[in-house]
């Protein structure tokens, strides 16, 4: 896995779709429609100044849209979470593609908040909107209808109005149905301008549950930003090293003690920085968190990327981006069906540079097949280890024919049925602690129930262990079977899980892939009581260390309807506590 | 009795003189004027042998991002339109409409260069086949003649064995191959065929066959019937690329074979007697960024003798008909001919059975559905006496 | 739990599953796992339609079914969840029934043991069988009807179980891979007899007198399809026709789909037959190599369709799956249970998710899901090698228990040999 940086491993990125086309138009976007977005930007000011409702800045929006005789509307709605409700405003206005029959349509939205996070309002992004939906409107050339949606909030908003576009209200989302539809929105930009003045536009991409949108957008967009625009495009706000030359040591995780000629090689530059690229890409996917609004769109098959500008003292404003964003949708305008070359797994090294899905999956699939083979190796010491190590204590490979003890293969058998039990239990405690996690009470009371939890899985399974049948010389020990079958369950997970969402694979396949495998019984009770201790809180720990994940967790899931949450309380926590059941089967 | 006899022998010494200068002046006549129409109308220093020019243009690839493909074959149209082919005996086959694209933002216009400064789709553009109706079935029909007794006059090609046929083809190929509409292939070896199918029909007389598509040589390397002339835009292996794209539009507008050969047929007009010869030495792989290829090993005349206006120019030649019977004779045996399809009609039809049809649906409608519920009942029944018979032997 | 009830209680179970407004239904009936064109509820509704509105239910090419079920659910019974439910118990009852003439038990014994209770919970809570049934999936009546055949036939009524086969290759065409060793074991006798093989010892006329009864039967069977059929033939090339000439290329778990789908139309009639004589066979070196055990040739050749049959679903390799409990004399001498568990294990959720994958989502395309569905049939595959290959291991003898005396040499070999097996 530390290969995967390697500048060796990638390839260039590349188009696959004829249809796009990028970078081969001229832009109008001109200094005219730059004032306009100032215009809207100074009128913005004034509402943050003013200190506006959601609700009076969604109207005001309508109205800027309607003044463009555009079909525009407001959406109200309502979150109800385990934390209270969570309400706001969208405005939204269709533009009807002037010669086609309006059955597909593009998005262009900004959000209210910026994914800069620290409460940075996105005001830039919406005077860039609306000023282009001043300025799109003009043009007769569009094959497919524009949405412009400003969202309220940083998520929500957005996730409120895509589920009501697509009539897939879930039970906890109250609003009305939206006033204008358009056709099926194949693309989506989303637009991120937070600070005064930007030098690269950022990509963000990765969506809920990890899901990416086609590589090709982000590809055109690229090739856009460069040709067009003439600024280059980073992956999130990293910068590359060639842009750093004097800054890079800030930027560099290696301390200043280290040799210079080692901080300045290049290579080893370009390792760190496409290390820290793939390491950030990890922490959203497998959390399964989106990295920006763009990431709701792909769970309705919508390729959708935000833009951020990332904040720097200069050159570029409105002028580039404008233009940028036009030639942009003049490319997914060009689409003739959805994105759909298989460019949906990747990871992003650099902005020119991507892995193949074959590049990276050995390295979650190689655990995942050595936990099975050492789960199988497992298996079959179950019915053989007394045999193999008598035969060991004799000295291997002797031929002599000496009398044997009676146990025979027959009497080895393999009950499962105890096993199955203890591994079916582990995963409905799983279910019992994330339904209490996301129940009320937990939330207000989280100061009792987050020591409660965790010492109540932890006493549990000791508690429960004697219930189970004793092992009797004849059968073969249940915590060996419980292994092997442990072993399997969580490797047919890691690699199932690899094709679905990689880097919660390969994260599995770290925290699980080891401690699975040397889970053993041992003689003394206090090694095997410490060692159970530990598998605990490798399982559950999370509990108490990570209080801020743990929230965040829960938010996703009961409002995006991100499945990490569920999946760590119901899998992964389970299979670990199975690993550490073997160790307290041993000294029992 | 002499002055009579010397006036009769006057006479008839002034009828032999009138007859002999008349003889000899009609044969004069007959002479000078025959080789002043061979001046006028004839073909100069052409060997060809052809009366009657055609040219079958087909752009076979659709989508907006293959918008060069139709400025070719439209730049073609332009060309041959120019140097005398009429629009009848053009066949125009566009796979796609990119002039009335919804992305087009000139709206009516296909440009084949990036200043926009001749609009090649304008008013007087006769597409004849169009969109979906470019099939590979349809160009086969066309070729060969083979097409459905409906089919309009100006979707048939309408040769004899005096006409040289210009055919252009261009789209998405590859290795003896080239993509219609995206969703089917023709072969090199079905247009071998089909104009092997022509040779023998005597649909052609001579044919220059014109392909601008990636591997485009491969296209004509299993031709076999003679008289073809044939050139193409790359080798086996090598890509045709675009020459320029308009920023405007946002696509290639034209391909870089193509752009060349137009190139050099804006300086050719109707009585230009520029060869063949010197259009293939007017390709410079350099600029073209691929190599043109000629097959002339089935063509019999040498390639300097053979004009660019045997191909796209227009002629207009008169042919003298051996007599006045024959042509007669010919015109009958057409009239003839056209007359065989209408078969004597077998018959009167037969007369409808009136009776009410209302009633008698409705009768049988509630006869159907009696039906209908006997027979459901029936095959239970026999399924249900089968299982208590079997259940009862037991 | 008392080992008595468990069938009842199972039963009532599933009743209660079947009256139950549950919240997947609708999509389990979408499900190209569980529902093919030939057994789909949705296609079964859809014919009834027809058949009320008096059009040819087999005209338009969507209707696969039987035109017994036609006929039986357009007057007797209507298509409601609770006949599943019944078709489940008679299945679960026949598969004890069979367990009990296998073993030599008397049929209505009141004790039972531990072995017919996970029997019976075998085949209710199998989730291959459960999911089809609750997707109102005719399969579920297919399998019922193949193991109410085995039932007769191991009870030695002949009558019956012809007509029970004759009902059952009416409904599915290629169940006619069980008709011989049926014939077979209604001759001879249904109790094991893997360990000792011995040549076939039942009378060959007595097969041909069977055979043509049950020709009767299945003649009968045809006229009364025909009948509902408005006497014409049209259903045959619709319902049997459909599973030999694959019109309908919707996904399915089987192995031919794909390849039919890449296929050139001018090679297709070739690979139809290729496929369809592939699965025929199996029957001879299957019925001349268990000659001495029909029953267990039987459920071979269960296994046999349950992996390579077009238009697969779920619920054929369930049956398989289900019907291993049946022979716990086998269960010793399986070389790599737990591979084909794993391959069951990763197919059933290989499955969905690619097809999510593909369909829902559209990230993946059809050779996704082909490779899972690949996955399944390789599960299908190695569970039929080992049961073969166990069926003819155990006539060896207990390997282990001779070796004991033979030595340590002996047991190395073999401890090794299973070692490479696993």
């Amino acid at each position: 896995m530390l290969l995967i940086p390697i500048p060796l491993l990638s390839q260039g990125t590349y188009i696959d779709e004829n249809a796009l086309q990028p970078a081969q138009v001229n832009t109008y976007w001109n200094w005219g429609d730059v004032h306009t977005a100032d215009l809207h930007m100074y009128q913005l000011d004034g509402i943050v100044d003013r200190n506006l409702t959601s609700e009076q800045r969604a109207e005001f929006f309508r109205m800027e849209f309607s003044k463009l005789g555009l079909a525009a509307s407001t959406q109200n709605y309502t979150f109800t979470t385990s934390k209270g409700t969570i309400s706001g405003n969208n405005a939204y206005a269709v533009m009807s593609s002037p010669r086609a029959a309006g059955t597909e349509a593009m998005v262009i939205s900004a959000s209210w908040l910026s994914t800069a996070g620290h409460g940075a309002l996105n005001v830039r992004g919406i005077s860039t909107v609306l000023s282009l939906a001043a300025f799109l409107k003009d043009y007769s050339l569009w094959a497919k209808d524009i949405i412009f949606v400003i969202s309220d909030d940083y998520l929500h908003g957005m996730h409120a109005w895509l589920n009501a576009y697509h009539g897939t209200i879930p039970s906890n989302l109250h609003t009305d149905p939206l006033e204008h539809i358009s056709g099926v929105i194949w693309t989506a930009l989303n637009i991120d301008y937070s600070g005064h003045s930007f030098s690269h536009l950022g990509v963000f991409h990765e969506g809920l549950n990890g899901r990416l949108p086609n590589q090709d957008l982000i590809n055109s967009f690229r090739f856009i930003s460069h040709y067009t625009g003439g600024l280059p495009m980073t992956v999130y706000d990293h910068l590359e090293p060639a842009d750093l030359v004097d800054r890079w040591s800030e930027w560099s995780v290696l301390p200043s003690w280290t040799p210079a000629f080692i901080r300045r090689s290049p290579q080893l530059q370009q390792y760190e920085y496409r290390a820290r690229n793939v390491v950030r890409h990890i922490g959203y996917q497998a959390r399964g968190m989106c990295s920006g609004v763009h990431g709701l769109f792909h769970q309705f098959r919508i390729d959708a990327i935000t833009i951020f500008a990332v904040p720097a003292k200069g050159p570029h404003g409105f002028h580039a981006l404008g233009k940028i964003v036009e030639s942009t949708l003049r490319t997914m305008n060009n689409l003739l069906e959805r994105l759909h070359a298989s460019f949906f797994f990747y990871i992003l090294t650099s902005p020119g540079t991507f892995l193949k899905i074959g590049m990276f999956l050995p390295s979650a699939i190689l655990v995942s097949v050595a936990m099975l083979f050492k789960g199988l190796g497992e298996w079959v010491d179950a019915g053989w280890v007394r045999e193999v190590s008598e035969v060991s204590l004799k000295g291997t490979g002797s031929l002599e024919k000496e009398p044997k003890t009676k146990d025979t293969w027959r009497n080895r058998r393999r009950p499962m049925l105890s096993v199955l039990i203890t591994m079916v239990a582990t995963h409905v405690l799983g279910v019992l602690v994330f339904n209490l996690l996301c129940s009320r009470r937990f939330d207000e009371n989280r100061s009792f129930f987050v020591p409660a939890i965790l010492a109540a899985v932890s006493m549990i399974p000791p508690a429960l262990l004697p219930l189970l049948p004793k092992n009797t010389p004849e059968v073969a020990p249940s915590s060996v079977l419980l292994k092997s079958s442990n072993l399997c369950l969580a490797s047919t997970v890691i690699s199932i899980m690899s094709l679905l969402n990689f880097s919660l694979a390969a994260m599995l396949a770290l925290t699980m892939g080891v401690p699975l495998a040397t889970s053993s019984r041992s003689s003394s009770m206090t090694t095997s009581l410490l060692r159970y201790a530990a598998y605990c809180i490798l399982a559950w720990g999370w509990l108490v260390l990570l209080p801020e994940e743990v929230e965040s967790a829960i938010w996703n899931w009961e409002v995006l309807g991100v499945w990490f949450a569920p999946f760590v309380c119901i899998v992964y926590a389970p299979l670990v506590m199975q690993a550490g059941i073997v160790c307290l089967q041993g000294s029992s | 009795m002499f002055p009579m006899h010397f006036q009769l022998l006057q006479a008839c010494l002034l009828l032999l003189a009138c007859l002999t200068t008349l003889v000899v002046g009609t044969s004069n006549s007959s002479t000078s004027t025959g080789e002043h129409a061979a001046n006028f109308f004839g073909r100069h220093d052409s060997t060809s042998g052809h009366t009657n020019n055609w040219a079958v243009l087909v752009c076979a690839s659709r989508y907006w991002f293959n918008y060069r493909h139709m400025a070719n074959a439209l730049g073609m149209y332009r060309t041959v339109k120019r140097l005398g082919i009429p629009d009848s005996n053009i066949i125009l086959m566009l796979a796609d409409d990119v002039a009335c694209n919804t992305r087009n933002k000139f709206a009516g216009s296909v440009y084949a260069e990036a200043g926009r400064r001749l609009d090649l789709y304008g008013e007087n553009i006769e597409v004849d086949y169009r969109g979906y109706e470019v099939t590979v079935e349809n160009f086969i029909r066309l070729l060969t003649g083979r097409v459905d007794p409906s089919m309009p006059r100006s979707k048939r090609l309408l040769t004899d064995d005096r006409s040289n046929i210009f055919v252009y083809m261009t789209g998405h190929g590859g290795n003896e191959f080239l993509k219609f509409q995206d969703q089917e292939e023709i072969s090199a070896f079905d247009i071998a065929d089909a104009f092997e199918q022509m040779w023998q029909k005597k649909r052609y007389n001579e044919i220059l066959f014109m392909i601008d598509t990636c591997q485009a040589n491969t296209m004509y390397s299993q031709f076999y019937s003679p008289n073809i002339l044939s050139t193409g835009s790359s080798e086996i292996g090598e890509n045709s690329y675009s020459y320029e794209n308009d920023n405007d539009i946002g696509v290639s507008v034209i391909d870089s074979y193509t752009h060349y050969v137009l190139k050099f047929m804006e300086g050719i007009n109707k009585t230009s007697q520029t060869s063949m010869q010197d259009l293939f030495n007017s390709y410079d792989p350099v600029k073209i960024h691929s190599h043109p290829g000629i097959g002339s090993d089935l063509f019999h005349r040498p390639l300097d003798k053979a004009l660019i206006t045997d191909f796209f120019g227009g002629v207009a030649q008169a042919e003298v008909f051996p007599s006045q019977e024959d042509a007669c004779l010919i015109g009958h045996h057409e009239s003839g001919s056209t007359s065989l399809p209408f078969a004597p009609e077998s018959g009167a039809p037969s007369l409808p059975v009136v009776t009410s049809p209302s009633t008698l649906t409705v009768e049988m409608h509630v006869w159907d559905s009696q039906w209908k519920e006997v027979r459901k009942w029936f095959s239970v029944f026999v399924v249900g006496c089968l299982v208590s018979w079997v259940s009862f032997v037991r | 739990m008392d080992e008595g009830t468990v069938l009842p209680v199972l039963v009532c179970f599933r009743l209660l599953l079947a009256v139950l407004p549950l919240p997947g239904q609708h999509i389990l009936k979408h499900d190209h796992q569980i529902n093919s064109p030939l057994t789909s509820y949705l296609r079964l509704k859809e014919g009834l339609w027809m058949l009320d509105n008096n059009v040819d239910p087999y005209m338009g090419g969507s209707f696969h079914h039987s035109p017994l079920l036609l006929s039986v659910f357009s007057t007797i019974l209507p298509p409601i969840p609770i006949i599943w439910a019944v078709s489940d118990a008679v299945g679960a009852w026949a598969l004890l029934r069979i367990w009990r003439a296998r073993q030599g038990l008397s049929l209505h014994r009141a004790t039972t043991s531990t072995a017919e209770s996970l029997i019976v919970s075998a085949y209710i809570l199998n989730p291959y069988l459960l999911f089809p049934s609750l997707a109102l999936s005719t399969s579920t009546f297919e399998n019922s009807f193949t193991l109410l055949t085995l039932m007769f036939a191991s009870e030695g009524k002949p009558s019956s179980a012809l007509l029970a086969i004759a009902f059952t290759i009416n409904l599915s065409p290629y169940s006619i891979l069980l008709l011989l060793p049926i014939l077979m074991l209604l001759v001879t006798s249904p109790a094991s007899q893997l360990a000792s093989p011995r040549p076939f010892h039942g009378s060959i006329n007595r097969i041909a007198s069977l055979f043509g009864e049950f020709m009767l039967y299945w003649l009968v069977l045809v006229g009364a399809a025909c009948i509902i059929a408005d006497g014409s033939w049209s259903w045959m090339k619709a319902s049997w026709g459909a599973s030999l000439t694959l019109p309908d290329l919707t996904p399915n778990p089987g192995l031919w789909w794909y390849f039919f789908t890449e296929m050139f139309d001018h090679f297709r009639p070739f690979f139809l037959m290729v496929f369809s004589v592939h699965l025929v066979i199996y029957i001879l070196p299957v019925c001349i190599k268990f000659q001495h055990d029909p029953l267990y040739a039987a459920f071979l050749l269960i296994g046999v369709l349950g992996t390579f049959k077009a238009y697969l679903t779920l619920a054929d390799p369930g049956l398989f799956l289900s019907m291993i409990s049946l022979f716990p004399e086998v269960h010793g001498y399986l070389r790599h249970p737990i591979v084909t568990t794993l391959l069951h294990l990763h197919a059933a959720l290989l499955l969905p998710l690619q097809h999510i994958l593909w369909v829902s989502e559209g990230r993946g395309n059809a050779n996704f899901y082909y490779a899972a569905s690949l996955v399944m049939g390789m599960a299908g595959g190695a569970g039929l090698v080992d049961a073969c290959w166990a069926g003819m291991r155990i006539a060896l003898g207990d390997v282990k228990v001779e070796s004991e005396g033979k030595g340590q040499v002996a047991r190395w070999e073999v401890a090794r040999w299973e070692v490479a097996q696993e």
